[in-house]
């Protein structure tokens, strides 16, 4: 860089940015620990107590009807975390199948539909999440399917085939198509090329996907709400409700909790890569 | 034999995402646009019955007997697609920046930044706006700090504003306006940059004619998958706008959850799909044109 000054003043704009990005989320760490109940603002001393609460292990020395909440939320939470995660390794499982299936289909065969389906899957990726939701909202009320930790399903595989399909294709470009003839010239039918010469090359990019969709779905507030119905209830859709009811200090407990686990998940994938690049 | 095998191979292998999304993508958005021109029912529900009054509540049209227009209704449109232009600028602002510092350093700190600016996809969206609640609430650690120092003496009214929905807006949208311009940058020609300057150009001049043309596509693609998100968002208007910050995504969820007048609420989002649609034929026609006079 020519100019010492210039740089200087980028690289300060650059950190302000990262700040930005980030000291909001320090803020929710630090304020997990805070003990202050009524203004979490003023800090009052160290303490574990919010996570306590969550986990069940209200040490709170307070009397028996806060404790009850505590229990209450506890167990709303616990069951929401479950449904979170039961939506997505089923979500995960069919957007990976059929976002393959879709890429494979459209690298390796020729026939007219294919510019349609190449523009017809990035539409659920751009359509707004808010017309997807009522779109499917209205739809499983008019054919009468209650709604169900099943309809939440649906609704994640709508947009995450997309995902799934958008990187599985970007892998399969990378391949070289010599092997899959060799394959068929030395007798191996379809199946067995696609199987044993295919899939092997892909898999790092359809582990990327899987763990894209996983996220997606684990993180998805929007389609959750219009098709949970009443009885389910997701992680994000929980925390939408506590942070609409009121600011409480055990949120804080849970959003650290969840910016822990997605580090550990951004950190694992990550590593894939790394290893998929050695 | 091996064509019909090939083609056997390929219907497997395409049957599931074509009943899938025909079944659960394709025909929920038809079924919106059906609801939006059906009669409301008395009690939330629906008569099978034409009724073009939910498209004149919000343009104009309506026999002030069945339904009356609004003009609140244009003026929240109005202000979605303004909240969601104001936040791909200001994503761009801090971008533009940003992208290009990350790309000039060190391969080592590149891939560190690189891994922080993605590191926010990972995390959830809710607890991300959550802090902004706690940031910006009149006992929040914002006005803590400013009356602590004694810049101000009131705490300041920013939560449940037009300016914290934008602020919100940004900060959710801000990595996906930074991958496609840091990619864009990243591929800068840095040799035409150098050839800009030493036949003379100023800094302005040659940032007019060599940079900003070779990244646009970047800040096209960025733009776009910015502001469709924005126009539609009613997570952010919600957690942090008041009455001034509501946002068509609002109107929608409303009608839909509160209100019940799902005709109304479709046809609302009949609105938000045409304008995300009216975006992507824009911007891809933009794009070919660029592609056109490049090649």
């Amino acid at each position: 860089m020519r100019n010492p000054i210039g740089w200087a003043a980028l690289t300060l704009f650059s950190l302000v940015f990262f700040l930005f990005i980030y000291a909001p989320l320090l803020v929710i760490i630090g304020y997990s620990f805070n003990s202050n109940p009524v203004n979490m603002m003023i800090w009052e001393h160290f303490t574990f107590d919010w996570y306590r609460g969550l986990l069940g292990l209200g040490s709170r020395a307070a009397d028996a009807n806060n404790r009850a909440a505590y229990i209450e939320s506890t167990d709303q939470m616990l069951r929401a975390l479950r449904t979170s995660l039961t939506v997505a390794v089923v979500t995960t499982t069919i957007s990976t199948l059929i976002g393959t299936a879709t890429a494979i289909a459209l690298a390796r065969y020729r026939f007219a539909a294919k510019g349609f389906y190449n523009g017809f899957l990035m539409l659920p990726m751009m359509m707004p999440d808010i017309v997807l939701g009522i779109g499917l909202l209205i739809f499983f009320v008019t054919i009468g399917m209650n709604l169900s930790m099943l309809t939440i399903i649906i609704g994640h595989c709508t947009f995450l085939i997309s995902y799934v399909f958008i990187i599985v294709q970007a892998r399969i470009a990378g391949l070289d198509p010599a092997l899959e003839e060799a394959s068929a010239d030395l007798g191996a039918s379809e199946w067995v090329t696609l199987h044993k010469v295919l899939l092997p090359q892909l898999a790092p990019g359809i582990l990327g996907g899987a763990l894209l969709a996983f996220v997606i779905s684990m993180d998805d507030l929007v389609i959750t709400y219009f098709v949970a119905g009443t009885d389910n209830t997701t992680l994000p859709v929980f925390i939408f409700g506590m942070v609409r009811r009121g600011v409480k200090p055990e949120i804080n407990a849970i959003a650290t909790m969840m910016i822990a686990a997605s580090i550990v998940i951004a950190a694992l994938g990550l590593w894939l890569r790394a290893r998929k690049t050695e | 034999m091996a064509i019909r095998r090939q083609t056997l191979v390929l219907a497997t292998l395409l049957t599931p995402v074509t009943l899938f999304l025909g079944v659960f993508f394709l025909l929920p958005l038809l079924i919106i646009a059906l609801f939006s021109f059906l009669t409301p029912g008395l009690y939330g529900g629906v008569e099978w019955a034409f009724y073009h009054w939910n498209y004149g509540r919000i343009f104009g049209w309506a026999d002030d007997i069945i339904e009356v227009y609004e003009p609140i209704y244009l003026q929240i449109l109005a202000r979605s697609l303004g909240f969601a232009a104001l936040t791909v600028l200001l994503c761009l602002l801090l971008c533009y920046p940003v992208a290009f510092w990350v790309s000039r350093l060190p391969n080592r700190w590149r891939m560190l930044f690189l891994f922080l600016i993605t590191l926010p996809f990972f995390s959830s969206l809710i607890v991300r706006l959550y802090a902004w609640l706690l940031i910006l609430k009149p006992s929040g650690i914002l006005n803590t700090v400013l009356i602590g120092v004694g810049a101000i003496s009131e705490p300041l009214e920013i939560l449940y504003t037009p300016a914290a929905v934008v602020l919100g807006m940004v900060y959710v949208m801000v990595p996906f306006m930074f991958l496609p311009l840091y990619s864009a940058v990243d591929n800068l020609d840095r040799a035409l940059i150098e050839a800009s300057m030493d036949l003379g150009a100023t800094r302005l001049q040659t940032f007019l004619k060599v940079v900003l043309p070779q990244t646009l596509p970047g800040i096209l693609g960025g733009a776009v998958i910015v502001f469709i998100p924005s126009v539609g968002n009613f997570i952010v208007p919600d957690v942090l706008g008041g009455a001034k910050g509501l946002m068509i995504g609002n109107l929608v969820e409303q009608q839909f959850l509160s209100a019940r007048n799902w005709p109304f609420g479709s046809a609302l989002s009949m609105i938000v799909m045409a304008v995300v649609l009216a975006v992507l034929l824009g911007s891809t026609a933009a794009a070919k044109r660029k592609g056109g006079q490049n090649a």
